[in-house]
């Protein structure tokens, strides 16, 4: 059974490595880790954000700037809606004559002390010209935004490798070679499997070569790895449904790419709306899988949390399964 | 070899059959030719003996196993030649018939002298995508027979080929049935049919009308034929007529009472006219 699943996962690879359309697929990883290291250092996002209320004082407002990225805000009101937002946003408020700092919880405890620790320079009097030490490297050695396409885009190789395989299927399909299949010893699910494995290697494979490529390969692998494989069943399974209906590859792709909808809107939801609106994403697995990934990349995740978020990405992968299963089955006939 | 009982199928599962209470068995080592015209159920049977369709109605057996409950293993003993070819076009000749052989569990034949057994031994290397439509039904048809099947299915195995290499394939397979191999074979070519089979049934919209030798046919309705030339209306017609139908009687005689005759001759019917006379039904 195994010769035979490995049978026909390397005839795919061999056709895979020698077709236009599945090599540019096979090579996508790099190409996006490269683009990511080329894109991502002029981005200048190491600093904390901090929010200020207009005109309120102005020589703090200053004084803020030679050291963080800083907004200001008509009032009160509008400065906490901005804090609220998802992304790291530190508010400065006034209060009797004090100030203190406002957070909505998911900042980074660098982010704070740091907000903290400018605070407490300035409220001493000490500036820039006559400090001593030198402020090197408060924030993140890895701009936020580096990581959001790091996770991004695993889970975009991920959506591929469901390409990858209906671009097989569909190719078994049009030369009419399944049912040649079907009357050899080959039972389905080997035929099954051996079509999901370069599927399954090129998702692993490829978001491990993204990962080290861009810089994150001290994160825990056997986490990341975990994330990967279960974000990938939904895109094996809607491969080969796609596969399976469509009677030429445009049309497979096209379809497939609808995947990239509940993507981006994880990606989104993640990075911009507040507490609040996240439970609308709860049903959608890319939304598991990013802030599973998230923790692993931010090597702030316990195998607990990681494990509780596969577990979720898993959970809704088998309704998926149980739907599309039966259908994938007669598809084969 | 292969035992049909009560044979039914409905593509649509509804009360239109496209086969319908088909009954016939194929002894071992027998050639068995399956005729009818285009649309008749040959291939629908075919596929349900070979496992390909699922079996609604009736009892099907081939080689010993119960097609209601389809053992994996039967596919290491059977073999089937598809009506339309069907193999990668990505992947060389050779590379097809390696991949096929792999997923077998018995020993296969060695792939490049299956290509030399159809003349494609030069063309090993070449993609299947550029074969022409007669190349990829010779590699279709010698990959059906990779396994050494002890029961081989073959759908319209000479259509569209050239007659020497038609003449190749009726060489194979009366080869390969010397050597024990139990033939399945679907045609609606009755020259093929008289040539190899031991038997035949006719088959018209989806019901067996008969099934016998074509040598007891010949008997049965050897001798019977008219064939006659004559010209009606300044044109040569040719035409024959059985002498045992009434409705040919009656044509014939009008011809004869009509029109000048030219020649006319009692001949042994092709197994052709046996079909038509049978069944009532061209083979087209
Ligand atoms: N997949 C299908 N779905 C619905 N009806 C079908 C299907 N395949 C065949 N049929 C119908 O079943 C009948 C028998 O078709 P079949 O292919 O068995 O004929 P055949 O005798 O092999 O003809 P040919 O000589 O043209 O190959 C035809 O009426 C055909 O329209
Ligand atoms: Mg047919």
């Amino acid at each position: 059974m195994f010769k035979k699943i490995w049978t026909i996962f390397l005839r795919d690879l061999k056709v895979n490595i020698k077709d236009f359309l599945s090599l540019y697929i096979l090579l996508i990883p790099f190409l996006f880790a490269i683009g990511i290291n080329l894109f991502t250092p002029s981005i200048n996002d190491t600093t904390v954000n901090l929010a200020f209320i207009k005109e309120e004082n102005n020589q703090l407002v200053t004084y803020m700037e030679q050291f963080a990225k800083v907004e200001e805000f008509d009032n009160l009101e509008t400065l906490k809606e901005r804090v609220e937002r998802r992304d790291s946003m530190i508010g400065i408020v006034p209060e009797e004559g004090q100030y203190y700092i406002m957070i909505e919880g998911n900042e980074s405890d660098m982010d704070i002390e740091y907000s903290k620790m400018l605070l407490g320079l300035y409220e001493t009097g000490l500036n820039i010209e006559d400090s001593k030490t030198e402020i090197i490297e408060f924030g993140r050695t890895i701009p936020p935004i580096k990581k959001t396409l790091v996770n991004t885009s695993v889970l975009f190789i991920s959506i591929l490798a469901g390409m990858l395989i209906s671009l097989n299927i569909v190719e078994e399909k049009v030369d009419n070679t399944i049912s040649a299949i079907n009357l050899t010893p080959t039972s389905h699910n080997s035929f099954l499997l051996g079509k999901s494995i370069i599927g399954i290697i090129f998702a692993i494979f490829g978001g491990l070569a993204l990962v080290y490529i861009t810089g994150f390969g001290a994160v825990d692998i056997g986490k990341i790895l975990i994330i990967i494989s279960v974000s990938t069943i939904i895109s094996i399974l809607v491969g080969f449904i796609q596969g399976l209906i469509n009677d030429d590859i445009m049309t497979a792709a096209a379809s497939i790419k609808l995947l990239f909808l509940p993507l981006i809107a994880a990606v989104l939801a993640v990075e911009i709306l507040s507490e609040k609106w996240q439970r609308f994403l709860y049903w959608n697995p890319f939304y598991w899988a990013y802030k599973g990934n998230d923790l692993v990349l931010n090597k702030s995740g316990s195998w607990g949390q990681v494990l509780i978020y596969a577990g979720i990405v898993l959970f809704l992968s088998g309704i998926v399964y149980v739907f599309l299963a039966p259908k994938i089955r007669k598809g084969l006939e | 070899m292969i035992k049909v009982k009560n044979l039914y199928h409905s593509y649509k599962k509804d009360d239109i059959y496209q086969v319908k209470d088909v009954n016939f068995e194929v002894e071992e080592g027998e050639i068995f030719g399956f005729l009818g015209p285009s649309g008749a159920g040959k291939t629908t049977v075919q596929n349900i003996l070979t496992g390909l369709l699922e079996i609604h109605k009736g009892q099907a057996e081939v080689a010993g196993y119960d097609m209601k409950n389809i053992s994996k293993d039967m596919f290491n003993k059977i073999g089937m030649s598809f009506e339309q070819s069907n193999v990668y076009s990505k992947l060389t000749a050779l590379e097809n018939l390696k991949f096929y052989a792999k997923l077998f569990d018995v020993e296969t034949r060695d792939p490049k002298d299956l290509l030399k057994l159809v003349g494609l031994e030069d063309k090993a290397n070449m993609r299947a995508g550029e074969f022409s439509k007669g190349m990829k039904h010779r590699l279709t048809f010698v990959r059906s027979m990779i396994n050494n099947p002890i029961m081989w299915f073959l759908d319209e195995p000479t259509t569209g080929l050239d007659p020497s290499i038609a003449a190749d394939i009726k060489n194979i397979i009366r080869e390969k049935n010397k050597q024990g191999v139990t033939i399945f074979l679907t045609s609606h070519n009755m020259f093929i049919a008289d040539e190899l089979c031991h038997r035949v049934a006719f088959i018209v919209d989806g019901e067996i009308k008969l099934i016998d030798s074509p040598r007891n046919l010949k008997l049965q309705y050897g001798d019977k034929m008219i064939e006659v030339d004559y010209i009606k209306d300044g044109e040569n017609i040719n035409d024959s007529f059985s002498t045992i139908l009434n409705e040919d009687k009656k044509k014939l005689k009008e011809i004869i009472d009509n029109y000048e005759i030219q020649t006319m001759h009692s001949k042994e019917a092709s197994l052709e006219e046996i079909f038509i006379k049978v069944t009532g039904r061209g083979l087209v």
